[in-house]
């Protein structure tokens, strides 16, 4: 499987699918693991220097639909930035554009670039899929593959390795992804049980493990606490103020206060009207967006003066 | 588009009233405290340091309230600058009640008869009068976000500090006589409190600067005096 172009697998051209299919093609086509030397060995890895993540004049189009225009934004590495704005501004389309999964929804299309540092991810020669593992995504509805064990569920994405890797190895990497999803303790007597008998929160952690076993550069979130209960809410965002120890993070949210709390910079998308496209009005520390942001429109959306 | 949090915002605005509707009664403190040195009336005196109870219970339910709101509306922005700078008038206000209530203590120190100086009370009462223009100053500046005028209140508050050095100076020269001496030590404790409560109003003012700009600078620091002074 390795190598092997996304529109192979799939065969007829894509339609958007459903989370959970959309979900399960990201992790099924995933690529060669890069060998886990590059990363500290063992259990609690210690931080590493993560990758940055450059939109260079970016538009995005559903067919003729502008949906997104002119977006020019740092994703700083080793750090989680939120992207805020009210429903339809395009921070969901420009998050699915970073690791290339908004071009799965039949006619849509990028225009600019999206760096890894300094690679394009649309660059020539690219595969996609390989692209997708680099920069994984966890989605708002956890979606474990419901029949497939623990176990199974955090290896899916090695198991596709044209290599055949080792139990131990494989062992290695469960446990050290489990772990570091905040995990491990609470499943660790239990790995051969299928994903879909944990709580929400659990399983979304269960999808984090998943994106991490791969060994990728970067984490999208799309709205990834929305479907789960307070406490579950706020175990993820510690978990991600672990997490973007060794990643760099990218989190698209509702709440304004999660942004607040979990994020260290916040970009603010916003429409003018509908049928416009939406556009990026603002990023920076999100200590000086939610205390004296730079444009009225940022100042007006965070205190709730529109929705 | 329709507004949202409509009660949020007027109860933010009710506040804001209110906190400030404290400086008219420190105003009128200050009034009645003047007259009570001018005319060594004690009983003006005892009614203004009772009053002080309602300055200082202004500043009780307004704290309450806004303390309230930070749990409940989680502010941000503006919004979260205007009640911390809300938090921090009011405590000026409280100050500057209690300055007032210093003064109408130490008026019966000074006996029913007291030899008093003239022109030490004419200095005490221009004090007096610029320092309440002062707090007018820094309401209007508050209530209008304007960071000039809250910046102007540096220099006319100079003008008090000058005249509180006069007073040093003409007690200083008062004399030998005991009665006097003692006269003029309670008028310097008086000028000093006036000083201070033109002190807090220049620090409503940098609140304004702040709730404006986002950022906290002290207009003038007594540890850093301005060389061009």
């Amino acid at each position: 499987m390795e190598g092997r172009k996304l529109k192979d697998m799939l065969g007829s051209e894509s339609k958007p699918g459903t989370e959970a299919e959309e979900g399960r093609n990201t992790m099924s086509q995933a690529g060669p693991v890069t060998e886990t030397s590059s990363r500290p060995e063992g259990v609690g890895a210690p931080a590493r220097p993560a990758k940055t993540l450059e939109a260079k004049e970016v538009n995005l189009y559903y067919g003729d639909f502008h949906a997104v225009e002119n977006v020019n934004m740092t994703i700083e590495p080793n750090k989680v930035t939120a992207l805020i704005g009210s429903s339809g501004c395009g921070k969901t389309t420009f998050l699915r554009s970073l690791n290339r999964m908004h071009e799965l929804t039949r006619g849509a299309t990028v225009k600019g670039s999206i760096q890894l540092d300094g690679e394009d991810v649309y660059g020539g020669g690219v595969d996609p899929v390989a692209v997708r593992r680099l920069i994984g995504m966890v989605f708002q509805q956890p979606n474990p593959f419901p029949t497939m064990s623990i176990y199974d569920n955090v290896a899916a994405g090695l198991n596709f390795n044209a290599g055949k890797i080792k139990k131990s190895a494989k062992d290695e990497i469960v446990e050290r992804s489990l772990r570091g999803a905040h995990l491990w303790d609470e499943v660790k007597d239990r790995l051969g049980r299928p994903g879909s008998g944990l709580s929400g929160g659990q399983q979304q952690r269960l999808c984090i493990a998943r994106a991490t076993a791969v060994s990728p550069e970067v984490l999208l979130m799309d709205e990834p606490c929305s479907a789960l209960d307070p406490v579950a809410t706020l175990a993820i965002e510690d978990l991600i103020g672990e997490l973007k120890k060794e990643y760099t993070i990218a989190i698209v949210t509702h709440n304004m206060q999660q942004a607040a709390r979990a994020s260290d910079n916040t970009a603010f998308f916003n429409l003018d009207e509908s049928g416009k496209p939406g556009h990026l009005v603002e990023i920076g520390p999100t200590d000086e967006i939610f205390t004296k942001p730079k444009k009225k429109e940022t100042e007006d959306y965070v205190s709730g003066r529109f929705g | 588009m329709p507004e949202i949090r409509v009660e949020y915002q007027e109860e933010l605005q009710a506040l804001e009233a209110s906190a400030l509707g404290g400086l008219d009664l420190v105003t009128s403190a200050l009034t009645r405290t003047l007259e009570a040195v001018e005319h060594q009336d004690i009983e003006l005196a005892q009614i203004v340091v009772a009053d002080d109870d309602r300055i200082d219970g202004r500043y009780l339910e307004v704290h309450q309230a806004l303390i309230t709101l930070l749990a409940t509306q989680s502010p941000v922005a503006t919004d979260l600058r205007l009640i911390s700078a809300l938090l921090h008038v009011l405590k000026n206000i409280e100050r500057m009640g209690d300055q007032c209530v210093n003064i109408c203590k130490v008026i019966p120190m000074s006996g029913h008869e007291p030899p008093a100086d003239a022109e030490m009370v004419k200095l005490i009462l221009a004090m007096g009068a610029h320092t309440k223009s002062l707090i007018s100053q820094a309401k209007h500046a508050f209530e209008e976000r304007n960071v000039e005028m809250a910046r102007d209140l540096v220099a006319r508050d100079d003008v008090v500090d000058e005249l509180n050095r006069d007073c040093f100076r003409l007690a200083l020269a008062i004399g030998d006589d005991a009665d006097k001496r003692e006269w003029a030590m309670t008028m310097l404790l008086t000028a000093r409190a006036i000083e201070r409560i033109g002190d807090n109003a220049v620090d409503i003012g940098e609140q304004v600067a702040f709730v404006v700009t986002g950022l906290f600078r002290e207009f003038e620091d007594a540890s850093h005096p301005d060389p061009h002074a």
